[in-house]
C-alpha cells in the first residue's frame, strides 16, 4: 500500500462517515462478478431473439444497456433483497406505425417462445418492458424501442402499453436514454484518488466473500472503482429510496433516471461521497420545493432530448412529491449525524440501518468493528493524537501523526470475568 | 521507577490536553478527552507511587482509567463480555468501573513506564473496542480473563 491509500480519500484516517458510506454503497452495488454475469446473460437473451426461428429475427438493430447499468450504478432491487435489476433496451427494425402493445407482445413472444425453450416461462410482459427473471433474483428489463431518425442514433419512441387497457390509451414516448447515459458520464468525471481507495475496499471485500457460484469475469473487477464519488451517491440515493418506499404500498418510486439527472447537474469533482450527497439533495430538492411552492409538480427532462420527460410517471400528484421533499430532508439530516463526530459506533449503525436497510449496515459495522479489534489486538495500529485508533495495515508513512504517536507498547485486555452479585 | 514529575511531563507532551486535577509527590490525578473512533471521551486517570506500605489502593500499582463521560453502557444482553467488557467491576456503580488495560501476569506495565506511551493508548485501544462491542455484542480486541483465584491479584 502507499501514502496515497492512507490519505487517499476513504483511507484509515478518513472521516468515519465517509468510510462507512463507501462500505454501505459496495455492499448494496452489482459486485464485478455479477457484472459479468449480466453482461452474459444480456447476450444470451439477444442472440435467442435474434434465434433463426425467433418472431424478431433480422429484426433487432442494437441491445443496448441503459439506465443504471449504463452509468454503473446498479443497486440491489427492492424488489428481492438479494436480486438486481438490469435495464436494457432493445431497439427494433419494425414499421414505424406498430402498435404499442404489439411491438411489447412481439418482444414477448421472441424472448419467451416455445414450451421447453430456454425462456419459457421466466418471462412476464410489462407495461413498457419485458422482464426476463432469474433463479438468482437478478432479472432483465428489456425496453423495445424504434429508431426515429438514422441521423440521430438512439433518438427513439419507447412503447407504454397496459394489457388491460384499451389500445386507444397505449402510446409512444420519446426516449434517448443513450444520449442521457452519455451526458451523466461527461458530468461526473473521475477522481483517482477515490477510484483508486474505492477500488481497494471494494476488492478487499469481494475477495474476503469470494462466492465459488459466481463466474468470475476478471475484466470486469478492475472497472469496479472506475466510478466517481457522484455514482456511489446515486447509489445511495437509489438505495434510501428502495429502503423508504418498501412499506409504502401502491405508491409509485421517484424513477432513477430523475435521481440520475440530479445528480448529473450536480456532479462538481471532487471524491468526498457526502459532499456529493449533499450535492444531489441540494438539487433534488430546489428543482422539487421550487415546484411544490409554485403548486405543481416538477418536470424534469432528458438534457439531450427535451421530449423526453423523466417525471411522466411520477410524481402523480403534490402529495407523492411531499413525501420525496420529506424524505430527502430528513435524508439530509441524518448524513449531518452520520458525519458528525459526536455520536458513538452504535448510534452510526442505527443511522446506517435507518438510511441503508439493516442488512448492509449490521454487515458495515461488523466489519469495521474486526478489523479495528484485529489491529489493536495485534498491535497493528497507530494512535492519533486525539486519541483515534487507526488500522496499521495500510500505513506507510504517517507523516501527519506526531512521531510520539507510534506504537505503544503491546498490551492484552484482561479483568474479572462478570458474575452477577 | 518513573517519579510523578516525570509522568506529568511526558502526560503534557503527549496529551496535552489533559489536565491534572490533583498532584502530589507521590499521587497525580489528570481528567482528558480520549476519542477510540471518533466520539470523544471524558476520562480520568489516577496513578499513584507504590511507596505507601500495605496500601490497599489498586492505583499504587497501576495506574487506574475510568471513563467520566459519557457514562459507560451496560450490556446484559451482549453475546460476548455482558454486561462490560474488560473492566474492574466496582459493585457501587458498574459504570464508574476502571478499565482492565493489561495483563498483570505478563508484566505488560510496570513502575517503569509511562502512563502517557501505555496506559492512555490502550484506553484508546479499549474505547475503540467498546463502541464495536456496543454495535455489535462482540468483543473484537481480545485478551483475557482473570480465573477466579486470580482477581484479587488482578
Amino acid at each position: 500500500m502507499n501514502k496515497l491509500t492512507f490519505h487517499g480519500p476513504l483511507g484509515p484516517n478518513a472521516p468515519l462517515g465517509e468510510i462507512l458510506l463507501a462500505e454501505t454503497a459496495i455492499r448494496i452495488e452489482l459486485p464485478p462478478s455479477l457484472h459479468g454475469l449480466a453482461v452474459d446473460r444480456f447476450e444470451a437473451v439477444r442472440n435467442h431473439v435474434e434465434r433463426t426461428d425467433s418472431l424478431l429475427c433480422d429484426r433487432v438493430r442494437i441491445f443496448y444497456p441503459q439506465g443504471s447499468m449504463a452509468i454503473r450504478a446498479t443497486i440491489k432491487s427492492r424488489r428481492r433483497s438479494d436480486g438486481y435489476d438490469i435495464d436494457i433496451v432493445a431497439e427494433l427494425i419494425l414499421p414505424p406505425d406498430t402498435r404499442p402493445a404489439v411491438v411489447l407482445d412481439m418482444l414477448f413472444e421472441a424472448i419467451n417462445g416455445p414450451p421447453g425453450s430456454k425462456y419459457h416461462g421466466m418471462v412476464e410482459r410489462q407495461t413498457r418492458c419485458v422482464t426476463v427473471y432469474y433463479a438468482d433474483g437478478m432479472h432483465l428489463d428489456i425496453t423495445p424501442t424504434l429508431l426515429i431518425d438514422e441521423h440521430d442514433p438512439r433518438r427513439s419512441v419507447l412503447f407504454h402499453a397496459k394489457p388491460e387497457e384499451p389500445h386507444q390509451a397505449h402510446r409512444r414516448l420519446l426516449m434517448n436514454s443513450f444520449a442521457f447515459c452519455e451526458w451523466f458520464n461527461d458530468r461526473t468525471p473521475i477522481d483517482l484518488a477515490f477510484v483508486e481507495a474505492y477500488r481497494i475496499k471494494a476488492n478487499a471485500l469481494y475477495e474476503a466473500r469470494a462466492d465459488a457460484d459466481v463466474v468470475p469475469v476478471p475484466e470486469h473487477s478492475t472497472e469496479v472503482g472506475g466510478k466517481s464519488a457522484a455514482v456511489v451517491a446515486l447509489q445511495l440515493l437509489k438505495r434510501n429510496r428502495n429502503i423508504k418506499y418498501l412499506s409504502r404500498k401502491g405508491l409509485r418510486l421517484p424513477p432513477s433516471v430523475m435521481m440520475a439527472k440530479f445528480s448529473g447537474d450536480a456532479a462538481v469533482p471532487g471524491s468526498s461521497i457526502s459532499g456529493a450527497l449533499y450535492a444531489i439533495i441540494e438539487v433534488a430538492l430546489g428543482t422539487l420545493e421550487a415546484a411544490d411552492r409554485e403548486g405543481c409538480v416538477a418536470d424534469v427532462r432528458n438534457p439531450r432530448c427535451a421530449d423526453d420527460r423523466f417525471t411522466d410517471r411520477w410524481p402523480e400528484n403534490l402529495r407523492a412529491q411531499k413525501i420525496y421533499i420529506q424524505d430527502l430532508n430528513l435524508f439530509r439530516d441524518q448524513l449531518d449525524a452520520l458525519m458528525s463526530s459526536g455520536l458513538t459506533l452504535s448510534e452510526k449503525q442505527d443511522l446506517l440501518i435507518a438510511m441503508f436497510g439493516e442488512s448492509p449496515a449490521r454487515s458495515v459495522i461488523h466489519d469495521y468493528s474486526a478489523s479495528l479489534g484485529r489491529a489493536v489486538e495485534s498491535g497493528q495500529r497507530t494512535v492519533a493524537p486525539s486519541g483515534r485508533i487507526i488500522p496499521a495495515a495500510s500505513l506507510s508513512a504517517p507523516a501527519i501523526l506526531k512521531p510520539a504517536s507510534a506504537q505503544a507498547k503491546p498490551h492484552t485486555f484482561y479483568g474479572a470475568a462478570w458474575r452477577r452479585r | 521507577m518513573r517519579s510523578i514529575a516525570e509522568q506529568v511531563r511526558a502526560m503534557k507532551r503527549r496529551w496535552p490536553e489533559f489536565d491534572v486535577a490533583h498532584q502530589t509527590a507521590d499521587r497525580i490525578i489528570w481528567f482528558g478527552p480520549l476519542v477510540g473512533i471518533e466520539r470523544p471521551y471524558q476520562m480520568m486517570v489516577e496513578y499513584g507511587l507504590p511507596i505507601v506500605q500495605d496500601s490497599t489502593e489498586i492505583c499504587r500499582r497501576f495506574p487506574l482509567v475510568r471513563v467520566m463521560s459519557p457514562r459507560l453502557e451496560l450490556r446484559f444482553n451482549a453475546v460476548e463480555e455482558a454486561p462490560l467488557p474488560h473492566v474492574y467491576f466496582d459493585d457501587k456503580d458498574l459504570t464508574f468501573s476502571p478499565l482492565c488495560l493489561f495483563d498483570p501476569d505478563q508484566n505488560e506495565w510496570t513502575g517503569d513506564d509511562l502512563i502517557a506511551f501505555t496506559t492512555v493508548p490502550w484506553a484508546a485501544d479499549w474505547l475503540a473496542c467498546y463502541e464495536g462491542w456496543l454495535a455489535t455484542g462482540r468483543w473484537f480486541g481480545g485478551g483475557r480473563h482473570a480465573k477466579r483465584d486470580e482477581k484479587g491479584a488482578a
